[in-house]
């Protein structure tokens, strides 16, 4: 049942809007936490999907998001390429969960990214399979655009043999 | 149709109270301010033998002779007041109470926002509210 886990996020996101007066503190602490999951999630990940090597970042991120996105949070977001050569996605989220009860940002609030845990998360987990990445957030319903997109950059071209991008 | 609606705090506080004709504001105000003794003695009334089968509708508060009052109360002791016009004589007890479920629902909603501290005024309600007293017409 997914409405206290929605719930406890609010109460995390609300509790450190209390403890921090601006945004970008919120924000970098959101993703801070997310890397701290990430780092440990990707090895439950892993476990549980037995997912093959692979061989590009574009795998990559559809695995992330049709095995991991499914695996925990039950979306499918969809994929798109935003680059030729190929290390920069975005990741789109037609129903995001996590802001199922928030009406829209706070007075005051808005640079806030609400859902930043799951970019930390998503930089964590790359960063365990030895793969650096930028993620943030490109769009964000909560902040009117149409939809929430999330944009992950693949920072540093690793050699091919020394690929072991399993995630 | 609705012209007036509120919602009261369990320390009987206005959380949030909106009225149509804005004129004589102060009037529903009043009203809905006495209309919460007979809320308490509804809730008094039922006796602790009885608190498992209490409703959460009260059903017609007082009738006055241009409007009616009804009530709602829900477990948290948070009550829903609306005054309705009497001329409408339309307007049946299944509707009031689907009125009531509605405004329940988005009550629930604006609590689950992580931003909302309960016992603030809310701000959320005036889109359904005016849905809700333009409708009933």
């Amino acid at each position: 049942n997914k409405d206290l886990f929605v719930l406890t996020y609010g109460a995390l996101v609300a509790q450190l809007c209390k403890d921090y007066e601006k945004d970008e503190d919120v924000n970098q602490y959101l993703d801070k936490m997310g890397y701290g999951i990430g780092t440990r999630l990707v090895e439950d990940f892993l476990a549980r999907s037995c997912v093959g090597r692979c061989h590009s970042y574009s795998e990559i991120i559809d695995i992330i998001a049709q095995v991991a996105f499914k695996m925990y949070l039950g979306i499918t977001p969809s994929v798109t390429c935003n680059n030729s050569s190929k290390n920069e996605f975005s990741l789109i989220l037609e129903k995001n969960p996590l802001v199922e009860f928030v009406e829209e940002l706070p007075a005051g609030r808005s640079s806030l990214c609400y859902c930043n845990l799951l970019c930390g998360i998503i930089r964590g987990a790359l960063e365990m399979v030895h793969l650096a990445a930028d993620v943030t957030f490109l769009q964000d319903r909560l902040k009117g655009d149409s939809v929430t997109e999330i944009g992950i950059t693949f920072l540093k071209k690793r050699d091919e043999k020394k690929y072991r991008g399993k995630k | 149709m609705a012209v007036c609606i509120a919602v009261i705090a369990k320390e009987n506080y206005p959380l949030y109270i909106r009225s149509t004709p804005t004129e004589n504001e102060l009037k529903f105000h009043y009203m809905v301010h006495t209309s919460l003794d007979v809320v308490d003695e509804k809730i008094s009334a039922m006796g602790k033998a009885l608190v498992d089968q209490r409703e959460l509708y009260l059903g017609l508060l007082y009738p006055t002779e241009d409007y009616k009052v009804y009530g709602y109360v829900t477990n948290s002791k948070v009550k829903f007041v609306m005054v309705v016009d009497s001329s409408n004589t339309a307007l049946r007890d299944n509707e009031i109470r689907s009125m009531f479920r509605k405004l329940h629902n988005s009550y629930t909603d604006v609590m689950c926002n992580p931003f909302y501290n309960p016992g603030d005024r809310i701000q959320a309600f005036d889109n359904m509210v005016t849905s809700m007293m333009i409708q009933v017409c």
